[in-house]
């Protein structure tokens, strides 16, 4: 076929496939994106390699990888073989420190951990989170796949909890537990002598504490989802072939259940790297120096332009989650999504457990319960606090906390902002996802269509201070700039970072509603327009519903632009930019008031979650997972 | 009411040509069926016909005028689907009334229209079930209301009736056969069932992979079929190999076991020469037990009696080849009998390989 007739049959395959709608959709979704992500993020690409007089430079990239405090590693020779030179790695993995009290001399074990630079602190914790969560997901996923006993169930959604926060409200709760007069020690030092002396968990560690417990049901939903689809007649298979236990486990198990494993495994790596919170939450300690935190530290220079040095650590955040995400791109497509959640469409083979195993599984599970819910134990009881020193519980409680955040001024400003830019954003998360699903799941045949699939699906996987920084870079100086109202770059960024939530909800209920019914309308004589509003739209209202429901309550838990943008106009700033503040700037009540925050958020994200899932019933399993 | 006429036409999927240059014309109320198993094509090319599908050549025309880059709202076809596509959140009359409304009908002609139609379809009052409230066939009964309340220039079925069970089937068969012909509505009505196919077509098209083997009536297709695909799909016949040894009016064919048979071609069309590879094809009803002048002679061993009331079937065998014999259902046979079994010539016929 000749290039001008190849070219005029794709022609009139999109003039058949594409009317005005069908376009208007369509445009309004890449405009979208290329305004306020494709854009903003190539700008953050190309600002760091500019010179400070505009050319192109590798400038800062160099500056930054020649810095010991981003990256002391260094390559050296030693009789002629090369190494890498570990002698930039400060600290240790804990100290001791000795100190006299009342009851005599007590000693705190400071688990501080290592600093090995920025660049490499970040891909640490990154990797640590992941293996951890990974163990913990997996085990607990086998366990509930595989073996039947009572409870089982309620276990199962109770291990769901941590995805219930965001890790920036989670580590308010989980600071106060691991600190050394802090909840744990009360409790297995102090009180049940369990331990020879007193941990404190600080720095680094623990991030990777904090997002490990609350990561993990990500690779618990992925894995779970997985096993429970494994096909219990190939296990039986080989079985009959003389396979059992570990063998069968290993070669057969495991291997059809890695894409889910995987999938989750590398979606924490991405989320550890972009997290913000965490780290702002142990600002002081070296959870400082990460990626993340160090852009956003460093973000605004003192003139109030966007540092240079900051867009280049974003472009190699950027860098870094895009090769992961690469890994990971095949899982989180729409059409493998919908398809993963749907998940076992067996019965999946259970096996009955011994009493004396069955104990041991319930001890697992219950520690595992212990930690998980430790970060929301500790959020809720900070914001009832009214005195809580070195003692188990508070000693006495109040609603004082919720009184003054809703009495301050700033603070209930603040609510109101999240929840109105949220609304709004949810209402265009809606009308852009609905019609990305509905273009992804009703023009297969289009050529493309797997490139908008990518687009509304990439921004699980792109770091969120690197959005920010995009933002600020294409905005700074605009209409609209966040110097002059908070409220567009909030609400845009917000529609495109939790915009997938909505995409994957309504392309679910796309995919199981048949395309014949969209088909009949047409033949009766309905335009594909009407009968898009008039038969597909009431068909997948729920599916729309419950993704709006989700992506608003991600909006308002939204970290990373909100505290940026916070932090330049604290008129519009978010709740989340308030919680940061109160936590480091505020003057009465500590962490109770944050506390308090976060407990509303909290609150908040399990009804909306929990509502979420009940509108869909069983329909989608994994939704709330990432 | 709209003549169909398609030419060349052709839709590919990947690597598959579900439908094959399929030149078809469909005339004026005709009651047109497409025929071949399943996967040949048949529900892509009633797709195509719809808008459902883009044709990727050929072309299609209503009358005289070319629908084939048409968008399918605007083409006024109605067709019923296998699946029956009840929308579930519409009662049924919405799901009537809708293609109505699209059309900004006046109120009161719906209501009016959706009963009369519902009326047709034997489902008076039935107006507000919901579509999950209603048995497989009246939901089929409602999708063809749906269909039909829309005066559509064209009815396409596909497979309307594949999901019902057998007493149903054949009900439903003469209900729409009714309703076509009281409408005089040209319909295009696809189906693997050869029977159903056979008791309901004006015309028939038997399709295979994607192209069309032969379109004829009924019974031209069952008696003058053109090709081994069409005698071999179409009713049920003894198929014995051979080779032509002389030809003319009359054909003499030599069969693997020696025998020289008299035949006649199966369809006009077919030339055979000597030396050609020939299939020759007996309809059981073909046989009979008395000889008669030149009749070929076959001697069987009956290995298998099925008794069907109006006629027994007899499967039978000479060693090389296997005989499905039709014979009067009080004949009194055994089976291990051995029979003599006659053929005419004229129906005796020989199939182009
Ligand atoms: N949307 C499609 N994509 C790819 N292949 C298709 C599609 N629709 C049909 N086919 C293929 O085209 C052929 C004809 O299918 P179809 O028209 O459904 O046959 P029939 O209705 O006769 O059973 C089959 O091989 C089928 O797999
Ligand atoms: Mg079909």
């Amino acid at each position: 076929m000749g290039q001008a007739a190849w070219l005029s049959k794709l022609l009139r395959k999109i003039r058949w496939e594409m009317d005005t709608f069908s376009w208007s959709q369509l445009i309004i979704v890449l405009a979208s994106f290329t305004a306020f992500l494709i854009v903003p993020l190539g700008l953050v690409v190309v600002r760091s390699f500019y010179s400070s007089s505009g050319g192109f430079s590798f400038y800062w990239l160099q500056t930054i990888l020649t810095d010991p405090f981003y990256f002391p590693l260094r390559l050296k020779l030693l009789n002629q073989f090369p190494f890498i030179s570990l002698e930039g790695i400060r600290g240790s993995l804990y100290e001791v420190v000795k100190y006299q009290t009342a009851a005599g001399e007590e000693t705190i074990v400071l688990l501080t951990g290592w600093d090995m630079g920025v660049i490499p602190n970040s891909l640490v914790v990154a990797t640590f989170t992941t293996l951890f969560s990974t163990v913990l997901g997996f085990t607990l996923a086998f366990v509930f796949a595989k073996y039947r006993f009572p409870g089982s169930e309620v276990l199962r959604i109770v291990s769901l909890i941590p995805l219930l926060s965001t890790p920036f409200v989670g580590a308010i709760g989980l600071k106060k537990m691991i600190v050394a007069d802090g909840v744990l020690n009360v409790l297995f030092y102090d009180m049940l002598h369990l331990l020879p002396f007193k941990i404190e968990i600080t720095g680094l560690p623990a991030v990777i504490l904090v997002q490990t417990l609350l990561f993990y049901p990500i690779v618990m939903l992925n894995s779970y989802t997985a096993l429970i689809s494994v096909d219990p007649t190939l296990e039986e298979q080989a079985i009959n072939m003389g396979a059992s236990g570990f063998r069968l486990f290993r070669t057969v198990t495991l291997p059809l259940a890695t894409p889910g494993v995987e999938a989750g495994a590398l979606l924490v790596f991405i989320l550890s790297l972009e997290d913000l919170g965490t780290p702002i939450v142990f600002k002081g300690t070296t959870a400082e120096k990460v990626l993340t935190f160090q852009i956003f530290n460093r973000i605004f220079t003192p003139a109030g332009l966007i540092s240079q040095e900051a867009t280049t650590l974003a472009m190699i955040l950027l860098v870094i989650s895009g090769l992961v995400f690469v890994g990971v791109r095949r899982y989180v497509s729409l059409k493998k999504y919908a398809m993963l959640s749907k998940g076992g469409t067996w019965r999946p083979r259970r096996r009955k457990l011994s009493p004396a195993i069955t104990l041991l599984v319930y001890i697992f599970i219950l520690g595992v319960l212990f930690f998980a819910t430790l970060p929301h134990i500790g959020v809720a009881l900070l914001a009832f606090a009214k005195q809580w020193g070195p003692t188990l519980l508070p000693s006495s409680f109040t609603l004082d906390n919720f009184a003054a955040v809703l009495s301050d001024e700033e603070a209930s400003r603040c609510i109101m902002n999240s929840l109105i830019y949220s609304t709004i954003a949810t209402l265009f998360m809606i009308v852009l996802g609905v019609s990305a699903a509905y273009l992804v799941s009703r023009k297969k045949s289009l050529p493309g269509i797997e490139a908008l699939d990518l687009l509304v699906t990439i921004p699980i996987a792109v770091p969120g201070i690197a959005v920010a920084t995009g933002l600020f870079l294409t905005y700074l100086g605009t209409p609209l700039s966040p110097t002059i109202s908070g409220a567009p770059l909030l609400i845009a960024s917000y529609t495109v970072r939790k915009i997938p939530f909505t995409v994957r909800a309504v392309f679910s209920g796309l995919e199981q509603t048949d395309k014949t019914l969209d088909e009949v309308a047409w033949t009766v004589g309905a335009s594909r327009t009407r009968t898009f509003f008039s038969i597909v739209m009431p068909m997948i209202l729920l599916n729309v519903l419950a993704g709006g429901m989700l992506s608003f309550i991600y909006s308002m838990s939204e970290v990373s632009t909100g505290i940026v943008v916070g932090d330049a106009n604290h008129r519009d700033a978010p709740m989340t930019w308030k919680m940061y503040d109160m936590l480091f700037h505020g003057l009465a009540g500590g962490t109770f008031q944050p506390a308090a925050l976060g407990f509303l958020l909290m609150t908040l994200q399990f009804i909306f979650i929990v509502g979420a899932n009940l509108l869909l019933r069983k329909r989608a399993t994994a939704l709330i997972g990432v | 009411m709209v003549s169909i006429r398609t030419v060349n036409l052709t839709k590919v999927f990947g690597e598959v040509v579900a439908v094959d240059h399929v030149s078809l014309e469909i005339k004026h109320g005709e009651f047109f069926t497409l025929l071949g198993p399943s996967g040949c094509g048949k529900t892509t090319f009633l797709r195509t016909i719809a808008g459902l599908e883009l044709a990727d050549e050929g072309s299609i025309y209503f009358d005289d005028q070319d629908i084939t880059d048409m968008p399918a709202h605007l083409r006024g076809t109605g067709m019923v689907f296998q699946n029956y596509a009840l929308w579930p959140h519409m009662n049924v009359f919405d799901n009537i009334a809708y293609g109505l409304k699209i059309r900004k009908v006046p109120k009161e002609e719906i209501r009016r229209r959706v009963k009369e139609v519902l009326k047709l379809v034997k489902l008076e009052g039935m107006e507000n079930r919901t579509p999950h409230q209603l048995s497989g066939g009246q939901q089929q009964r409602v999708a063809l209301a749906r269909a039909l309340v829309i005066n559509p220039r064209v009815l396409l079925f596909d497979e309307p009736l594949s999901n019902l069970d057998a007493k149903l089937r054949i009900e439903m068969r003469a209900e729409l056969r009714r309703l076509q012909r009281e409408l005089g509505i040209t319909a295009i009505y696809v189906t693997h069932d050869q029977e159903e196919a056979m008791s309901i077509s004006d015309r028939i098209a038997v399709m295979n992979k994607g192209r069309i083997m032969q379109v004829g009536t009924p019974k031209e297709i069952y008696k003058n079929p053109r090709n081994e695909f069409v005698a071999r799909f179409i009713g049920q016949g003894t198929f014995i190999p051979g080779e032509v040894v002389s030809s003319g009016e009359e054909l003499e064919v030599r069969l693997e076991s020696g025998k020289v048979v008299k035949a006649v071609p199966s369809h006009p069309d077919v030339r055979l020469e000597v030396g050609d590879k020939t299939l020759i094809m007996i309809r059981p009803e073909s046989f009979t037990l008395e000889p008669g002048k030149r009749y070929n002679e076959f001697e069987v061993e009956v290995y298998h009696i099925s008794f069907l009331g109006d006629s027994q079937m007899l499967q039978a065998s000479n060693e090389v080849e296997n005989f499905i014999i039709e014979v009067d259902p009080d004949l009194d046979i055994n089976v291990g009998q051995k029979l003599k079994v006659y053929a005419p010539p004229r129906h005796t016929l020989a199939v182009k390989l």
